[in-house]
């Protein structure tokens, strides 16, 4: 994403995507201490993405798309469902023999769920909002990213890289905090 | 290996029938399938498309009501092989990743053709195509990495470069200059004519493609990018169905679009890396077998003629999905400043050119150099490119 100039919130969550879709690749390809990093960044990227969705996006898809909540309702229930299986990897952690079946469940059901949300979202909302909108709601989705470094350096022992460490489904947790309160503000 | 599909006999027509839930295939992943397992579902697909609009042509002029009927049965049969080729590819995937894709098969199917087309005007009429979708190739993927944020290298994944071709903005010729002379059916070796099915088929396919997928972008370089390449793959049909030999009776061609389904099937079946869908291949020969003998029935029937006299006595060697990188960079080398007038191959931008240049691009850059243009101006004000095999071969296209 380095040199890239982002002024639209659906650019930069389709851009999210394809991160997300090419980490998945790296943890298959990957073993040891590389895949262990790759999928902490794979997940705190997840929980980063999927917060900012939950907070930023789906909101203001309710709010200005025909039908907005049934669709909002039906990414949630998938992201419900991502989350138990985020919650199943982490429990087994990456040397698991049960880990790389896993991980390919999850990688189906977040590709599926993130074309759905290109879908049947992403291009509406791009229709309905104005840039000025679209441009201020990828601000607010920035602010989350930062909350949650999806690069987690160890040794940084700053507030922001505490929120990588722990259990997975305790991040979404800090994450969504930390955006709630920035987006206060 | 020989293997001549006149003796072997299929599964019988009236078993060929699939219900539902065996039409219901699971789709090839998008990012671990092989690159060129995706290029030969992309190939298949315009394969069967071909066919089937090829007999419902046939069909619209034939007046016996026997041959309707026949004509018919096949094509449900071939309509439901189209269903589960093309239904191989994942919906995951954009329309631009499957672009991507239909190019990389343009590029490394022509090219392939070309390497083993015995008749040199042939050979050059393939030579002069695989150019043009090269460059169609660099395009599409700067596209891709500005509105997708990604790189056609995950796509392509290595196997073909993607590096400036003969630029798209000079594809754009008078549409008179498209028309090639046909190879004469009597002299040209089968393989020829199995050679011109196939390019021209891959290239109608990506020509209703663009059409249909193009309108579907919101952003407007992208909608742009789509009419102005789709125009140049009208040209492209245009120029590869003309090297057909028009004198070939119906009955021939049917017989022919049947006999390169199964050279085409036999050829997968032996190079497929990914089992499923090798078994799909292999089903889908010995459905095809009798599709063949079923046409053949129809051509010694109708035509007087033994299908013997048109097909060769076994298949060529098989057409091979692989890296032409070597290939390719002699023909930049040698063959970039190509353009056509008449039925020939001239370097002059001659006057009927300039004035068909003049009138489309009405004094403004095309869409083709926007793209370029809009993806410097986003990533650092460099262009996409993968380049794996050094500089450039033409200094002037080097960054």
């Amino acid at each position: 994403m380095t040199g890239v100039k982002t002024a639209d919130v659906v650019e930069l969550l389709i851009g999210q995507h394809m991160r997300i879709r090419d980490l998945f690749t790296q943890v298959e390809s990957t073993a040891g201490k590389e895949r262990e990093d790759a999928f902490r960044e794979l997940v705190c990227l997840l929980a980063v993405h999927e917060t900012a969705e939950e907070l930023v996006v789906h909101p203001e898809a309710r709010r200005v798309l025909e039908g907005g909540d049934d669709v909002v309702e039906d990414r949630l229930l998938e992201e419900r469902q991502a989350k138990e299986l985020l919650k199943r990897l982490d429990s087994l952690g990456p040397d698991h023999a049960d880990f790389l079946p896993a991980l390919a469940e999850l990688r189906a059901a977040v590709l599926e769920h993130a074309s759905y949300e290109e879908q049947y979202e992403f291009r509406y909302l791009r229709r309905t909002l104005d840039p000025e909108r679209l441009a201020q709601l990828a601000d607010a989705v920035l602010v989350a990213e930062k909350m949650a470094p999806t690069r987690p350096h160890p040794g940084a022992e700053s507030a922001t890289a505490n929120l990588a460490a722990g259990p997975v489904l305790g991040l979404y947790d800090r994450v969504k905090d930390a955006v709630r309160s920035a987006l206060s503000r | 290996m020989s293997f001549n599909p006149l003796e072997h006999r299929g599964i019988p027509l009236d078993r060929q029938l699939r219900n539902w839930r065996e039409l219901d295939v699971e789709p090839t992943d998008p990012d671990h399938a092989d690159p060129y397992t995706r290029c030969r579902i992309i190939t298949m697909n315009g394969i069967e498309v071909e066919a089937l609009m090829f007999s419902h042509h046939f069909a619209r002029q034939c007046p016996d009501m026997e041959v309707k009927r026949k004509l018919a049965e096949i094509r449900y049969l071939e309509q439901q092989q189209q269903k589960v080729v093309n239904w191989l590819l994942p919906g995951t995937a954009s329309a631009l990743e499957t672009t991507i894709a239909y190019e990389q098969v343009a590029v490394d199917l022509t090219a392939w053709v070309a390497r083993m087309e015995p008749d040199p005007y042939l050979t050059q009429a393939y030579e002069f195509g695989v150019l043009e979708d090269f460059d169609h190739l660099y395009r599409y993927a700067n596209l891709y990495e500005m509105v997708q944020h990604r790189k056609a290298e995950k796509i392509v994944d290595g196997l073909t470069e993607v590096i400036p071709g003969r630029p798209t903005k000079y594809h754009h010729r008078h549409p008179a200059d498209n028309v090639r002379t046909p190879y004469d059916k009597s002299t040209a070796a089968p393989i020829s004519k199995l050679h011109a099915l196939t390019i021209m088929s891959a290239e109608q396919q990506t020509m209703n493609f663009y059409m249909n997928v193009g309108p579907q972008y919101m952003e407007p370089i992208a909608r742009q990018l789509y009419q102005e390449i789709g125009l140049i793959e009208e040209e492209h049909v245009t120029h590869y169905e003309s090297l057909v030999d028009p004198g070939e009776t119906w009955w021939e061609r049917l017989v022919l679009h049947e006999y390169n389904e199964c050279y085409l099937y036999h050829s997968f079946m032996q190079t497929e890396s990914d089992r499923r869908v090798k078994a799909i291949w292999e089903l889908h020969l010995n459905m095809e077998l009798e599709h063949l003998h079923a046409a053949c029935d129809l051509m010694r029937a109708n035509d007087g003629r033994e299908p013997e006299e048109v097909l060769g006595d076994s298949l060529p060697e098989p057409v091979t999905f692989e890296p032409n990188k070597e290939y390719l960079r002699e023909l930049l080398d040698t063959q970039i400043d190509l353009t056509t007038l008449g039925e020939g191959y001239v370097r002059d931008a001659h006057e009927r050119f300039e004035r068909m240049q003049a009138a489309i691009h009405g004094g403004e850059d095309p869409p083709s150099e926007r793209v370029i243009d809009d993806h410097a101006a986003l990533f650092d004000g460099a262009d996409y490119r993968l380049s794996t095999e050094g500089a450039h071969p033409v200094e002037e296209l080097r960054r």
